[in-house]
């Protein structure tokens, strides 16, 4: 970032993350989940574990708050304040939030960082460098949404004794002590899908990159695409639901609208890129 | 060579000539990378590839998912030789979507406790031996067998796999061949057959307004659970049907209900008669469509009667008749919590007169498609398989029995007494890949390749939409060359019976050849049908589904006993995360929180707020659960989704056997289980247990995700109700 720069693109860096900040984005992943479908099977957790090498720990350590589940289902009861009126039972059942890093536009773990370890990419990704990760957990730290993930012990020998390694993704490095992870939104396949896409000499589409959660989801719950593409799947669902990104409280929701999209602990401003979709009840 | 003209690619070259003279001199059979004929240079890279390998690339194979009876087809991604993902077939029964447990059957194949080879018992415990010994050893035991002295006990077997095995069976002049499934569907097949004429009907949720389902957990580990998700989420667009779920210990599908309504366990059938009940007195619905032995029976549960036996009260009874009422056609299911009892096949019978009542056969109820060739259909477990075999070889009954891809010891009640029972067997052989509580009494182990090892063609029991044969291909080679595929160990004893007709080299051949027999209404129109089917993953194979009856029996339900000593009931149930335990070796499924209680690598006990402040329990303290049969100690999670009378214990962990991630984890719910029988269709009532539950003054904090059970009043996951989202997102 040259002094010439910064004078040259100055109306590029005037602008404010609500107006997509300084970077020219090539695209801006998004995840639309909608709430009314998911179920909380689970499937889209043991997919994450498979795709991305993510350790198992063992109770105590889970326990304690060390697992590795980049994707975690959370799954809350009603309570009256929010509508529910279980007096003697869950009549209304649950409430599941499968939760994974929001990406967010306007990351507060991504400043904090003394290494610049944790930054955005063009890509609108919130990207984890690894091996410039010294594992100072300011960024967990400063994660409102708890989705990152440090490790604490070496876990290469304890959660993959042999065969169980040979399952290991290739495309990605499995983490060592000392450094922090998360959701990737699964880069390695968006980077496959890109290379696939140059090689075939033509744009990427909707649908080229599906994240594993995605994918296998049994009630296609999740969908993944690209902001900046208006014709994929997700960014139909977000303009459809009048979700915006940029603004911390939404226009339709000024408005009074009952649209059913909402992004979680938006009033932070942390401008995530999911989107969740209300789950429905009939009483 | 003189000195002079050394360089360096000359250099070099006789580097190479030495080191590989040197190695074929010492008689090492190396690959060759420098050929030594005169001036020809002949270097072989790593990276010329194998077909159809390019390293860095995956490639996508289909094959079958075995981890349960569903048979989901999957497509395998393979990267340099070894098999890394999986993801559903979309051109399958379970679509793009594939469950944590077929996520997981990777850790089956890879699982680090898998066995490598042969084992024998030899002075009480077992040894490795060599597959000759084992051969020789199966040879003297079980090859000179009288006729109808041996068995076999598996779990669902389908497809060539069922043929062989019948072959066999025929061979040794033995009929028995005892399939048992833990979690099974068998009471509601026995009242499906009886009513509808067909066991496994094909359910279209997707078709229904309305779904009332008592303790079917379709989302979880109903029948097909995948498929019904990608069901349910049709169902849950556009119009958006109404889910009710009625079972004392919340379900997953119990989870998303929109109205979940606990039932004292075994009074689902009488909740049934009282909605029915509300339906013809207050909808006016024509009972006409009923006999009249049963609208007698149905006049009798007025509201207070059936609240006073169930605990579901008059407003609830109301609520679901009129979302039945309102929403046509709907469709009522019937599952574990309601089928596992004494009066199990009552319940069922409740559960599907309300269906003929209110019309939804023939609209959300249909004729099943069932593969033409019936040698290939699966054969579905029973509990009812296990008390037969169980008085069999009580009985002396059997010299050998075969084992595979079921764990009774585990399983069983331990009020059975198998094992005891199991020792008046003088050989049993195990067919297995993994130690499990079973394989550690064989007397001798055959060790199985895992299912992405092999081929197979396997038909899945539950076909709705067009039947068809999954295909399973090999997605890498065999991780110890020292384990087997069942289809071999079945020709290869075939052959060493000397029956005639298997002389095939391989399960394998034996499969192509099969196949190519295949009726021409099967095998269509494809050039090269195997590498077809095998390429796709299934042979799609056009049938009829039938047209169902509706011959209701009887009705009349049996009083929920008072349990004297032992006033709860004991819920053994069942969930995705462990199924019926053979999940517990996965270390993915023993890290994923449960679905409800988000409890992980441990055993828990659910029970009511009231009933906690009764016992004066907290989250984590330790009860004693206490049956006729002996008790167990486990901590408590307290929470509104289970009913006050009951005690909810999920099965899957307690293994005593399993390898290192299973063992010694956890407690067994199934070993404090009186022996209950359900009467009409011998299946054991496993939810028929009473018991008492005492504090026993223990601690522990409980394994658990998330530290608060409710959002605090933030917008983490807010509702809107169902007309507004008919509103804004109806069709």
């Amino acid at each position: 970032m040259s002094l010439k720069n910064v004078l040259e693109n100055w109306s590029d860096y005037r602008k404010t993350h609500e107006q997509g900040g300084h970077h020219e984005y090539e695209h801006m992943w998004t995840l639309a989940i909608d709430l009314n479908k998911c179920t909380g099977c689970n499937a889209c957790s043991v997919a994450c574990y498979a795709e991305n090498n993510l350790a198992t720990v063992g109770k105590e350590k889970l326990h304690k708050g060390q697992g590795m589940h980049w994707l975690r289902m959370e799954r809350y009861w009603d309570e009256p304040q929010m509508g529910g009126d279980d007096a003697e039972y869950h009549e209304r059942g649950a409430s599941f939030l499968p939760m994974m890093c929001q990406h967010c536009n306007a990351a507060t773990c991504e400043p904090v960082c003394p290494v610049a370890a944790t930054y955005h990419t063009p890509d609108g990704l919130n990207a984890q460098v690894y091996n410039r990760c010294i594992g100072s957990r300011y960024c967990s730290n400063n994660c409102p949404y708890r989705l990152r993930y440090f490790n604490f012990y070496s876990y290469y020998d304890t959660s993959w004794p042999e065969p169980l390694n040979q399952q290991l993704n290739p495309d990605i490095s499995v983490r060592d002590k000392g450094v922090m992870e998360k959701c990737t939104f699964c880069v390695q396949r968006i980077r496959t899908g890109k290379d696939q896409a140059a090689s075939e000499g033509r744009e990427l589409r909707d649908g080229d990159v599906v994240t594993a959660c995605a994918q296998s989801c049994p009630t296609q719950a999740i969908v993944f695409g690209d902001m900046l593409d208006e014709e994929s799947e997700a960014a139909k669902l977000w303009a459809k639901q009048q979700v915006e990104l940029g603004p911390y409280e939404q226009k339709k929701d000024k408005e009074g609208s009952e649209l059913r999209g909402y992004r979680v602990l938006e009033a932070l401003n942390t401008d995530p890129c999911v989107m969740y979709l209300d789950r429905v009840r009939e009483a | 060579m003189s000195g002079n003209d050394i360089n360096r690619r000359n250099f070099l070259k006789f580097m190479g000539l030495g080191g590989v003279g040197a190695a074929t001199l010492t008689g090492c059979d190396m690959p060759t990378t420098v050929t030594i004929e005169e001036g020809k240079e002949k270097v072989v890279s790593y990276l010329a590839p194998e077909e159809y390998v390019i390293p860095g690339i995956g490639n996508w194979f289909a094959s079958t998912c075995q981890q349960c009876p569903s048979g989901c087809g999957v497509h395998g991604r393979v990267r340099e030789g070894r098999v890394l993902k999986l993801e559903g077939n979309p051109e399958t029964l379970n679509g793009n979507g594939l469950c944590m447990m077929g996520q997981a059957s990777l850790q089956t194949h890879y699982n680090p406790d898998r066995i490598t080879q042969p084992m024998a018992r030899k002075g009480g415990s077992l040894v490795p031996v060599s597959w000759d010994e084992a051969w020789k050893l199966l040879q003297e035991n079980a090859g000179k067998v009288d006729a109808g002295r041996s068995a076999w006990f598996t779990g669902t077997v389908s497809g060539h796999q069922a043929v062989l095995l019948k072959a066999l069976n025929k061979a040794w002049g033995s009929q028995d061949h005892y399939v048992y499934e833990a979690i099974n569907n068998a009471v509601g097949e026995a009242v499906n057959e009886a009513v509808l004429g067909e066991a496994v009907p094909a359910y279209h949720l997707n078709k229904a307004k309305a779904i009332l389902s008592f303790g079917a957990d379709f989302l979880g580990t109903w029948v097909s659970p995948v498929h019904f998700a990608k069901q349910y989420a049709e169902f849950r667009t556009g119009d958006r049907g109404i889910l009710m779920q009625v079972e004392p210990k919340m379900s997953l599908t119990g989870a998303n209900a929109d109205m979940w309504v606990a039932a004292r366990p075994g009074t689902e059938g009488v909740v049934a008669l009282g909605i029915a009940n509300v339906l013809i007195s207050k909808h006016q619905v024509s009972g006409s469509v009923l006999p009249q032995a049963a609208l007698d029976v149905i006049a009798q549960y007025d509201v207070n009667k059936v609240t006073e036996v169930s605990g579901v009260s008059g407003d609830q009874l109301v609520r679901m008749a009129n979302y039945l009422r309102g929403n046509s056609p709907s469709l009522v299911l019937s599952g574990e919590s309601a089928h596992n009892h004494e009066n199990g096949y009552q319940n069922a019978m409740a559960a599907m007169m309300l269906n003929i009542l209110l019309g939804n056969v023939g609209k959300t109820i249909d004729g099943s498609n069932k593969l033409a060739v019936e040698e290939l259909q699966a054969k579905t477990g029973s509990s009812a398989a296990l008390l037969k075999f169980a008085e069999a070889v009580d009985a002396g009954k059997y010299d050998v029995v075969f084992f595979k891809g079921t764990n009774p010891l585990f399983t069983a009640p331990v009020a059975m007494d198998l094992a005891g029972k199991l020792a008046k067997v003088p050989f049993k052989v195990s067919l297995s890949m993994f130690l499990d509580d079973t394989t550690m009494q064989a007397d001798l182990v055959l060790p199985l390749s895992s299912p992405y090892e092999e081929w197979n063609t396997s038909v899945a029991p539950y076909q709705p939409v067009e039947a068809a044969i999954s295909m399973s291909q090999p997605l890498m080679n065999p991780l110890s060359s020292e384990t087997r595929s069942f289809g071999d160990l079945l020709l290869g004893m075939l052959k060493h019976h000397g029956v005639d007709g298997y002389d095939f080299p391989s399960y394998y051949a034996y499969l192509q050849d099969a196949m190519d027999k295949l009726p021409a209404s099967i095998k269509g129109s494809a050039v090269d049908f195997w590498a077809d089917s095998v390429q796709k993953g299934y042979v799609k194979a056009t049938a009829e589904g039938g047209s169902l009856t509706t011959k209701l029996g009887d009705l009349s339900q049996k009083a929920v006993d008072v349990g004297g000593d032992f006033p709860m009931h004991l819920v053994p149930s069942s969930n995705q995360t462990m199924w019926d335990g053979r999940n517990a070796n996965l270390p993915w499924m023993q890290e994923q929180p449960d679905q409800i209680s988000k409890v992980f690598w441990d055993s828990w006990a659910e029970i009511h707020p009231k009933t906690a402040a009764k016992l004066g329990v907290h989250e984590g303290d330790y009860i004693r659960i206490k049956s006729d049969q002996g008790s167990i100690d486990v901590k408590v999670y307290i929470y509104k989704g289970v009913h006050v009378d009951a005690v909810a214990v999920p099965m899957g962990r307690g293994h005593k056997e399993y390898g290192r991630y299973a063992k010694g984890n956890g407690v067994n719910p199934l070993s404090i289980l009186s022996e209950v029988i359900e009467p009409t269709s011998g299946e054991l009532a496993t939810h028929g247990t009473r018991v008492s539950i005492t504090k026993t003054g223990e601690h522990e904090e409980l394994p658990r995700l998330g530290g608060s059970e409710t959002q605090v009043g933030r917008r983490l996951v807010s509702t809107v109700s169902a007309e507004v989202f008919r509103r804004t997102e109806g069709a």
